[in-house]
């Protein structure tokens, strides 16, 4: 069915015109952890050709629900019909045999191994055990082409962004035979023009006879790509919609369980507060002449010139495509980069910002919700309450001394001001779901009481509710003073944040413009300026 | 948004869980447990007998202590493989400068640590600065300090009980002696007088407050669990290595001078391979070589699951090959229970491999489940006690 895969199976993708009898067929699936019920009676469809979405809040068991169907967990209950035939899922080998391709939620790409056996992994392409290896880099750069990435195959995955990473699990997904495909939110990291590519593909699945199970976050993606929609709430089956049928309102309404009052764009009373001058209006931080070189071992590209203000109280978002050099001008300004590889200037209130290490940054009242939880933000096999305390851990000691109490009180505090669900703080990090760890991580970072707050993707993985809690999150924080600065792929969430936007491409600034005044069209127009690093 | 988070006063229950998961794993208890049992029922008295406990602690006693800086290094993700050689160095050190210089004990034991110390900065150095990984930085340092040790002591033993001009032992290495002489109370309490028992007990305590209660502490949890992680929340990950690696050195120059004493003389060949049981005691202490994981405490429960093996092995007339046999088996058990959830798995896949197949719809209609789901949950409830210990 799939192009890639050797010839046998290519032919019993012929008969996909009966859309009566699902593909895949789900019934009462249960799954417990340890006090917790992550899945009760849940049932779902996927039917060749079509897109099935799961919605659901952060923790309602969509991840846990497709683990199931892919193998991960070994046991749960309830039964998994595939083609009229109940099936066992008890290993990912099972699910593979079955034509059941995931793409997990965290990436799952072995770093130092190249683009090419990344995607052959555990089905490398062999004769008599020798690998055909010309054979896999060809066979990979043709499913490369089809996610739309220009990259030579022989490189280490360690050396792309997060976004290209994510295109290279879809371009491995393909190269299974697959009869149903799963995406656990495959636009998290992307930006726009991405999606849509992404979406291409989907298209030409379906149009195959591929049933794919699609799980997001972001409405407007549903409503584009889903026929169908599934909705879960605390691990239980709600309800399943045709796509064309329902609103917004009522998909909030099944997955919150009430109505969900989303506040029109935040009134940023900051921008008249530094008109009015009542604002001792010096900017918090400021940025000139920003460079860093591109340095593709760790596939960093490089910033050549990027220069912007933030005035406390003013949230500025970061606009650009995939490798505009979004992420490494917020990670240059925390430190994170070797003090002789970045040149330029960042003053904060004036004084030279000359972070050598993040820990520097980090005393100066700056901080930052990297891009990637997973590998740069958590500690997974440590407690909640260990990760949300461990940037601010000074203010919890005395003389190296822990003071758990107080410690356990403030990360208490943020944990509930963010509406963190997890059983405890004891609970280990790695096992809530995905929404609830990047709120866990920012916890981290409002309890070291930032002046200056670096957001990357804050908004990656976390429900529409939760999202517009972000958004009043931010707009408290610029109330109360602390200069904001969000880089984001969703220009619509870009937009709804900012009171200004800078757009970057290819390491520069192209326009910076008034959020209030301008459009997606401006915007991505300013990002494409140079040239799309996107082949068409 | 609903949250379910804990409650936030702290009841009589909470504080008792969180108090359980300092004393580690209770798995590990288990395995202590059946050893002291099998130890009482097969050689009874010749076991329970205080002589015997004293004398097999203070033989580990110096093992234990090495274990104890070797959990620092595996929670940061290293490994040391010096500390068996550096107590070497240790241990001749502190023979000569009794022998040769004549320092009272008060103050070898202090330069022995420090020597330790200088040793464990090197490999701290060496693999914060110069990258070089752990493994292979401790391995060169094994080498040489063992080198240093056969050179400086021209490869012969030195006797640490030295006879003074009227043919009494010196009161120095009289001294000296009761570092490693067994049968001492403090406070009445046998055994904990006994400086062997002492040194671990304080260094046990000293060492798991450390990780636990100070900032110190959870950035070693960090830099083992997440390097870059740690980095970005103003760890500062190559101290943290340097300072983790130093003071394993300093407990192997603790441990020097007890090895001596214990053995009445220093010799250059003394803690061959040490260092591996110093890693097997961490491991079945509940500790990942993965670093992110482990507790002071659980190493102190593995050193003692391993003396007490030596010891009832040792009583029952095994020969030292069985005995490395046997060994070898129990570390591998001893891991094993430590993780419930690989039991298990491979419970789950044998009786996997009893059920109908699959295929086979049976009488249960769509909507109800298969029947073995419920005990494989149950089972799965255990993982939690290793998985959320409290850092
Ligand atoms: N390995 C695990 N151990 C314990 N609890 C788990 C584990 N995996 C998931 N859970 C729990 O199961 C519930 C459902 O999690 P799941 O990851 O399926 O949510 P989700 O719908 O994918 O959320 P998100 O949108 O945030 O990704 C959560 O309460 C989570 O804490
Ligand atoms: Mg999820």
């Amino acid at each position: 069915m799939i192009s890639a895969t050797p010839p046998p199976a290519a032919t019993d993708g012929g008969d996909q015109d009966d859309d009566a009898a699902p593909v895949l067929r789900m019934r009462a699936i249960g799954k417990s952890f340890p006090g917790v019920r992550a899945l009760d009676g849940v049932s779902l469809d996927a039917y060749a050709g079509r897109v099935v979405a799961l919605l659901g809040e952060n923790g309602a068991g969509k991840s846990t629900l497709i683990n199931v169907l892919s193998g991960v967990f070994g046991d749960y209950d309830g039964q998994v019909v595939v083609d009229g035939e109940p099936v066992a899922l008890h290993a990912p080998a099972d699910a593979q045999r079955l034509g059941i391709a995931t793409i997990h939620q965290e990436l799952n790409l072995v770093p130092d191994m190249s683009v090419a056996d990344n995607i052959w992994l555990g089905r490398e392409r062999a004769t008599g055990g020798w690998l055909d290896r010309r054979d896999q880099v060809r066979l990979a750069g043709d499913l490369l082409a089809r996610v739309g990435l220009d990259l030579d195959p022989r490189k280490p995955v360690r050396q792309f962004r997060v976004a290209e990473q994510q295109l290279i699990e879809v371009a491995k997904a393909l190269s299974i035979d697959t009869r149903v495909l799963i995406m656990d939110e495959p636009t998290s990291a992307l930006a726009d023009a991405e999606v849509r590519r992404l979406f291409d593909v989907i298209r030409a699945l379906t149009a195959e006879g591929v049933a794919v199970i699609y799980i997001s976050h972001r409405l407007e993606e549903l409503e584009e790509i889903a026929d169908q929609v599934t909705v879960l709430r605390d691990g239980r089956w709600i309800g399943t919609r045709p796509m064309d049928d329902v609103d917004r309102d009522e998909l909030i309404r099944m997955m919150v369980g009430r109505d969900l009052h989303v506040p029109p764009r935040a009134g940023r009373a900051t921008t008249e507060a530094a008109d009015d001058g009542t604002v001792a209006a010096g900017p918090r931080l400021v940025v000139q002449d920003l460079r860093v070189p591109a340095d593709p071992l760790a596939g960093r590209v490089a910033l050549r010139g990027v220069g912007f203000a933030v005035r406390p109280g003013e949230v500025v978002g970061l606009a650009g495509l995939m490798g505009a050099g979004r992420t490494e001008t917020l990670e240059a300004i925390f430190g994170v980069y070797p003090r002789h590889e970045v040149s330029g200037t960042v003053q904060l209130d004036g004084r030279p910002l000359r972070a050598r290490s993040p820990r520097q940054a980090i005393e100066r009242g700056v901080a930052l919700v990297a891009e990637d939880r997973k590998t740069q933000s958590l500690v997974l096999s440590a407690t909640v309450r260990f990760n949300a305390s461990l940037a601010a851990l000074r203010a919890f000691a005395r003389a190296g001394w822990l003071r758990r109490t107080a410690e356990r009180r403030h990360v208490q505090d943020q944990v509930r001001r963010l509406g963190v669900k997890t059983p405890g703080l004891s609970t280990v990090v790695g096992h809530l779901s995905g929404g609830n760890q990047q709120k866990v991580v920012l916890a981290k970072w409002l309890l070291t009481g930032p002046r200056v707050i670096l957001l990357d993707e804050p908004t990656r993985g976390i429900d529409v509710g939760a999202k517009s809690e972000i958004y009043e999150l931010v707009a408290a924080l610029a109330a109360e003073d602390v200069a904001v600065v969000v880089a984001s792929s969703e220009l619509p969430e870009l937009l709804r944040m900012s009171d200004r936007i800078v757009v970057l491409c290819e390491g520069r600034v192209t326009a910076e413009l008034d959020a209030a005044a301008t459009t997606q069209e401006e915007i991505l127009t300013a990002a494409m300026a140079r040239r799309a690093l996107v082949a068409p | 948004m609903t949250t379910s988070t804990a409650t936030a006063a702290p009841t009589l229950g909470d504080r008792l869980r969180r108090l359980l998961p300092m004393l580690g794993g209770v798995q590990g208890y288990i395995g202590l447990v059946l050893i002291v049992l099998i130890g009482i029922w097969s050689q009874g008295d010749r076991f329970a007998d205080l002589d015997n406990l004293t004398n097999a602690i203070g033989y580990f006693a110096p093992r234990g202590i090495l274990a104890v800086g070797m959990t620092l290094v595996i929670i940061s993700g290293g490994i040391d493989l010096s500390v068996g050689a550096v107590m070497a160095v240790g241990s001749t050190a502190s023979a000569m400068l009794l022998t040769e210089m004549n320092w009272p004990v008060a103050a070898i034991i202090p330069a022995s640590m420090l020597i330790g110390a200088a040793f464990g900065f090197v490999n701290g150095a060496g693999t914060a600065w110069l990258r070089v990984q752990s493994f292979v930085m401790t391995l060169a340092m094994m080498t040489v300090a063992r080198g240093i040790v056969r050179e400086t002591s021209d490869n012969v033993s030195i006797g640490t009980v030295v006879l003074g001009p009227d043919g009494e032992v010196a009161p120095g290495s009289a001294q000296f002696q009761l570092l490693g002489t067994p049968g001492t109370t403090l406070f009445g309490i046998p055994l904990v007088g006994y400086f062997p028992v002492l040194a671990l007990l304080v260094v046990v305590v000293v060492f798991q407050l450390l990780l636990t209660r100070t900032t110190f502490g959870r950035h070693v949890y960090a830099v083992g669990g997440n390097r870059t992680a740690a980095r970005l929340s103003g760890v500062r990950v190559a101290t943290v290595t340097v300072v983790v690696f130093t003071l394993s050195g300093m407990l192997a120059g603790l441990a020097g001078p007890i090895n001596a004493a214990y053995n009445a003389s220093a010799d250059p060949q003394a803690g061959l391979g040490y260092e591996l049981d110093a890693i097997a005691a961490v491991v079945i202490g509940g500790a990942s070589l993965a670093g992110g994981r482990g507790s002071v405490v659980g190493t102190a429960v593995g050193a003692l699951i391993l003396t007490m093996l030596d010891n009832v092995l040792g009583l029952n007339n095994f020969s030292a090959n069985w005995q490395m046999i046997i060994k070898g088996a129990i570390v591998v058990a001893a891991v094993v229970i430590q993780r419930p959830d690989l039991l298990a798995g491979a419970v789950a896949r044998l009786r996997r491999r009893d059920e109908p197949p699959p295929t086979d719809p049976g009488p249960s209609g769509p909507a109800s489940p298969p029947t073995p789901a419920a005990p494989r949950g149950a089972a799965g409830d255990v993982t939690r006690e290793v998985t959320t210990k409290e850092l």
